[in-house]
């Protein structure tokens, strides 16, 4: 994964699914907005992987509450965003 | 220009899983996962992918393929431990079929009947005892809270089915300088480490209990908790803490599947010693009195504690043989010497023919070795000719050789018994009966002159644990597969164990039935022997005084079952070549053949055994 896989939604989407294992056909605005729940198969252990992903990826610190509250992928995106 | 990243075995396992291939290649994931280049990262996103796993088409596909069934429950959410988990038994060639409990329910999940996992696995952590703790607190509080916890996981032991694995908690700074003062602090480090103590004794106390020690984990690199974990997802172990667990597990799950390594090949020069011998000469090179020297020397050192265990220790080194026994046998520096080995393979050809020729004379497969080296090209060559082979890499930091040698804990086991301390002498007993193989005519001139003696009786009270690890690792005569762990012992109606003696020594315990006396005659579920005598007529031997002690009785019958796995097709006709009869294959047990012996011709028992005494049951009563 290159250091700026994070800075565009694509990038992160792909981080979500070849790191996450996530088998999903939706791509772009379709899977940000789509409630995780909704996603196949995803776990509630999958938050917990996604921030230590992100951490790893970013090299910062993820706002960890608000990340478990979130309900879409595109909310943690923004999330991560408002970080940069 | 980029220059392309090499292909990692990562990379070749998401090939695997976008061409739908991971359940027909699954025997090929291990050596995948054994690639050198795979980060902890990249084990966790191996271990994420193959929760896509169809265990199902990999049954199908490859039927011996053995599956753990792992529960795990704990305090807090641990959830996170099955990635790596998963991916730690497919580097052992197992597949985890595993459940988890919600957290806070640890209780509940092991007061309910376990029979049907492998491993249970209950993650304690300090929230385990400080949910138990009121508010404000001094450390007699942690001390009842911890009492009942100990209290609590003993009454739940006792009854326990399968093996239940606990581990030690750390002690977070949070909880421990809540306390301001210095005296209720120690008082407070005082209480934790006897609750640790007494979670460590409770194994002692149950053999169904494992503990895995979490201080020596958090030692190599905390931290022990994400405190934002814990908050928001009552995640009370850190993940990598979890990661580290789980390897531990996985040690523990491959001992339980008879996959404990038995042999540890050395490289020499660089592995052992500092310099090349075949260049520097005997005074060039080193393993005391320099820097590093002294790494290497203590490297030795620790080979040779594992050697004391029962490890067995050889030498695969590509340099003349002469130069190398004269410093095995008098260089200053070695801790190890000659007779610390069961076998020096110096010479010039491939390491993997030297293994496999290793693998051989030690009556072992290949899948039993672990090869340390400190040339990647060594290594690789062996990845390549013998893929079963474990291999540790090591490199020209000596000062870390102790630490890759025994991150894998590739010789864990459950329990160590007197054989396994005395095992290196068995095996250069074994040297000799070689050579008296090559001096002695015939195979039957061999055994005649090799005087066999064999008993063969209800086991004596010291020998349960040796019983069992007998189980767990005879893999080639296991005639079912079955493997028994020790508190599972005293529930076989009718168990034996075959000791034998040959003119060079005790053999010690190396065989074992269990049986059952029913109305139509005698069931043997299983036979074991060790492939260290396999082929001296003791198994032969021991089955016709088991015949001939049924007929006595007035038996029906003696009825046998075999079920092929991956390791015992040669032991097949076994029953067949003496007497007994195929009946069918049993029923809900799919390929297990059933075999019968009318007792109406006992074969005799071979003239070159001795039958030192029998006793063999009196029946339902034993006796």
């Amino acid at each position: 994964m290159s250091p700026d896989s994070l800075g565009t939604l694509d990038g992160f989407l792909r981080l979500v699914r070849d790191d996450l294992g996530l088998v999903t056909d939706l791509a772009g605005p379709e899977a940000a907005g789509c409630d995780l729940t909704d996603l196949p198969g995803w776990d509630s252990v999958n938050l917990l992987r996604l921030v230590t992903l992100l951490e790893q990826e970013s090299g910062r610190a993820m706002p960890v509450g608000r990340i478990l509250e979130a309900r879409t992928l595109g909310e943690i995106y923004a999330l991560v965003e408002d970080l940069r | 220009m980029t220059t392309p990243k090499p292909t990692t075995g990562l990379d070749r396992l998401r090939g695997l899983q976008a061409r739908g291939l991971l359940e027909k290649d699954h025997p090929t994931v291990a050596a995948l996962l054994a690639d050198e280049a795979l980060t902890d990262t990249d084990l966790l996103r191996a271990g994420r992918l193959l929760a896509g796993l169809d265990h199902d088409a990999v049954l199908t596909h490859h039927p011996g393929t053995p599956v753990v069934t792992v529960a795990v429950t704990g305090q807090s959410t641990v959830g996170r431990v099955l990635d790596p988990l998963r991916a730690e038994l497919a580097r052992h060639g197992l597949l985890l079929r595993a459940t988890v409990g919600e957290h806070g329910t640890y209780v509940r999940d092991l007061a309910q009947p376990q029979g049907s996992y492998d491993l249970t696995l209950c993650v304690l952590d300090a929230e385990t005892v400080f949910s138990e703790v009121p508010v404000p607190w001094r450390a007699a509080d942690a001390e009842r809270a911890t009492t009942e916890v100990l209290r609590r996981l003993a009454a739940l032991a006792g009854g326990f089915a399968g093996l239940l694995v606990l581990n030690t908690v750390p002690l977070l700074r949070r909880y421990t300088h809540q306390l301001v003062d210095h005296a209720s602090r120690a008082e407070l480090g005082i209480v934790w480490r006897e609750f640790n103590a007494g979670l460590l004794r409770l194994a002692a106390a149950h053999p169904a209990v494992v503990v895995i020690d979490l201080d020596p984990l958090i030692a190599e690199g905390g931290p022990a908790a994400d405190p934002r974990m814990a908050a928001y997802a009552k995640e009370q172990l850190a993940a990598p803490l979890l990661a580290a667990y789980a390897r531990e597990v996985g040690h523990l799950a491959r001992s339980l599947c008879g996959r404990t390594r038995k042999a540890l090949v050395l490289d020499l020069d660089n592995t052992l010693w500092d310099g090349i011998l075949g260049e520097d000469g005997p005074e060039g090179i080193a393993a005391a009195g320099t820097l590093r020297g002294e790494a290497y020397g203590g490297f030795q050192k620790v080979v040779k504690q594992l050697g004391s265990q029962g490890v067995l220790l050889a030498v695969s080194s590509k340099n003349d043989e002469g130069p190398v026994l004269e410093v095995l046998r008098g260089h200053p520096d070695m801790a190890l010497r000659e007779r610390d080995f069961v076998s020096v393979e110096a010479g010039w050809r491939p390491k993997d023919g030297a293994l496999a020729r290793i693998a051989r004379r030690l009556g072992i497969g290949a899948d039993s070795l672990v090869f340390a080296d400190d040339s990647p090209a060594e290594r690789e060559q062996v990845r390549l000719g013998l893929p079963e082979v474990a291999v540790v890499p090591l490199d020209d930091e000596p000062a870390l050789h102790v630490t890759r040698l025994l991150r894998d804990g590739w010789f864990d086991t459950l329990t160590l018994t007197r054989e396994d301390r005395a095992r290196t002498g068995q095996y250069r007993g074994e040297g000799e009966r070689r050579a008296l193989r090559e001096r002695a005519g015939s195979h039957e001139d061999f055994l005649r002159e090799l005087r066999v003696g064999v008993e063969l009786g209800p086991p004596r009270a010291h020998e349960y644990a040796r019983l069992a690890q007998l189980t767990q690792r005879t893999n080639q005569f296991n005639l079912t597969g079955l493997r028994l762990r020790q508190h599972e012992l005293a529930a076989v109606p009718l168990l034996l164990a075959a000791r034998s003696t040959d003119r060079f020594g005790d053999n010690g315990l190396v065989g074992a039935v269990a049986g059952r006396y029913a109305d139509d005659g005698l069931h043997l579920d299983n036979l074991w022997l060790s492939c260290r005598v396999l082929a001296r007529g003791i198994e032969q031997a021991c089955l016709s005084a088991l015949l001939a002690h049924a007929r006595e009785r007035g038996l029906p019958a003696v009825y046998a079952g075999f079920r092929p796995t991956r390791a015992n097709a040669r032991a097949r006709d076994f029953y067949p070549s003496l007497g007994f009869a195929e009946t069918g294959h049993g029923g809900t047990e799919g390929e297990a053949v059933i075999f019968r012996h009318d007792l109406g011709v006992i074969p005799a028992i071979p003239g070159h055994v001795r039958i030192d005494a029998t006793q063999l049951g009196s029946g339902k009563d034993g006796g």
